[in-house]
């Protein structure tokens, strides 16, 4: 085994992060709670790094080793994993993913919907750092830079798409593709068709002859 | 004065029957800033050693568990929140100053309820046979007199299939490496003893006792001579320190 330092090393801050992150929001406890004596065997192939995550109702514990019963285990790149995360459909994500997975998928996608659910309150850390007052103000400006930052990011992307579809012509539109893709099917079926008939005609021919 | 009748301390010979002593003195020098000190000695990695000594250490919930000369109870209180309600820790040291410190800061900490404090000397430890699932030492196995004697003790109070794990400082594996931790141990712990604690002699002490204690494969050697099986070590930050981990059969 090489040496364990730096991975705990890493860990440990990791874990400090999640659970701080964990912290701003009231409900995460008790939800993760429900999934104490779970463990989840993270296997990232790519880049190269493995961790097991118990969840229990003061936060979540990672681990670099294990020997225990694991609940799940998933194996995958870290692009996977940060696919994963993200999903806004997990059970999709994890069958149309790359992911692999061995074991009880239900924890897991549990686990999922409470992380990427998460609603963290800045407030109650600012208040207690800086005051009733500068931290409410601070807080709720947070919550507006927050608001804007995801307006703007939603219209970003409307934006782009009618851009790439319609402006540039970079990308057909959505509609246009299915359309064509009718299109290729209708023909492909006509082209069966005749296949068939030629097939047919060929046959009836050679009984003709001499 | 025959071999049998001495013993290291630090770089000086002493007699065996004084070294338990000359060690409590430097530990009641050093109980009260101990925390504070190994943060700085180590800048603050021996959380990081410790956190993988737990990791190795399999415990459950409803296991008990012996922390030997546990200090100030970095280990018991992980062990406390792990083995829950239905286990139980016994954080045990020789120094009884070292053990007022760590049982203020574990009750400080929310740790009650699962934890008992004895004061006890690693060489004779006052458990029934096969009573633990695990035993800890961090930090404490080259303070003992009688090495051999300990680890006949921990392996005896273990339970059938219990694991001892001894993390100690060690000897590193890369020579500049080497070179560098003992100008820091020789030259800059004893003045930051002198500058945090008021006390130079007791950090001297302890950067010669790492330097007398046992090597990764003696020490090895030694647990598979007093009966432990599958006996593994893990060499942490090049080898300053190593865990040691055996079973019993």
């Amino acid at each position: 085994m090489p040496d364990p330092t730096l991975h705990t090393a890493a860990l440990a801050a990791l874990e400090g992060a999640v659970n701080r992150a964990l912290a701003l929001d009231s409900r995460s406890g008790e939800q993760l709670g429900r999934l104490e004596g779970c463990v989840f065997s993270l296997d990232c192939t790519s880049p190269p790094f493995r961790a097991f995550l118990l969840p229990a109702a003061d936060g979540v514990n990672l681990a670099g080793h294990w020997e225990g019963k694991v609940t799940t285990a998933v194996r995958g790149q870290a692009a996977d994993f940060a696919e994963l995360a993200t999903a806004a459909d997990p059970t999709a994500a994890l069958i149309n993913g790359n992911l692999t997975l061995e074991g009880d998928s239900a924890p897991l996608i549990e686990l999922q919907k409470i992380l990427a659910g998460l609603e963290l309150d800045w407030e109650a850390p600012l208040v207690d750092t800086l005051g009733d007052v500068a931290g409410h103000q601070l807080a709720e400006a947070f919550r507006g830079a927050f608001s804007y930052g995801r307006m703007a990011h939603k219209s970003l992307e409307r934006q782009l798409e009618e851009f790439i579809h319609e402006e540039a012509r970079l990308s057909p539109p959505r509609l246009e593709l299915e359309d064509f893709y009718r299109d290729v099917g209708a023909l492909a079926e006509r082209s069966e068709r005749l296949a068939a008939r030629l097939a047919r005609l060929r046959a009836r021919v050679e009984r003709l002859k001499p | 004065m025959s071999d049998k009748q001495t013993t290291h301390f630090g770089y000086k010979e002493v007699e065996k029957d004084a070294k338990a002593g000359l060690v409590a003195g430097v530990f009641h020098s050093v109980a009260a800033r101990y925390d504070l000190m190994n943060d700085l000695m180590s800048g603050g990695i021996h959380r990081i050693w410790k956190r993988f000594t737990i990791e190795l250490s399999g415990v459950r919930r409803g296991n008990s568990v012996l922390d030997i000369a546990g200090g100030t109870g970095d280990l018991a209180a992980r062990f406390s929140r792990m083995v829950g309600t239905d286990g139980r820790v016994v954080l045990a040291d020789i120094n009884d100053s070292m053990l007022k410190v760590g049982r203020d800061k574990l009750i400080d900490g929310g740790n009650l309820g699962n934890i008992d404090y004895v004061q006890a000397d690693a060489q004779y430890l006052p458990f029934p046979d096969d009573s633990f699932d695990c035993v800890t030492i961090a930090f404490g196995l080259r303070n003992v007199t009688d090495k051999d004697l300990a680890l006949r003790a921990m392996l005896r109070v273990l339970k059938p299939g219990g694991r001892l794990l001894v993390l100690e400082f060690s000897k590193p594996r890369n020579e500049l490496l080497g070179k560098a931790y003992d100008a820091y141990s020789f030259n800059v712990l004893p003045k930051m003893g002198q500058l945090v604690a008021g006390d130079s002699e007791s950090y001297q002490y302890l950067a010669e006792s790492i330097r007398v204690h046992p090597d990764q494969d003696t020490l090895k050697q030694m647990m598979e001579d007093v009966g432990f099986s599958a006996v593994e070590y893990h060499n942490m930050t090049g080898g300053i320190v190593a865990l040691h981990r055996g079973i019993k059969a």
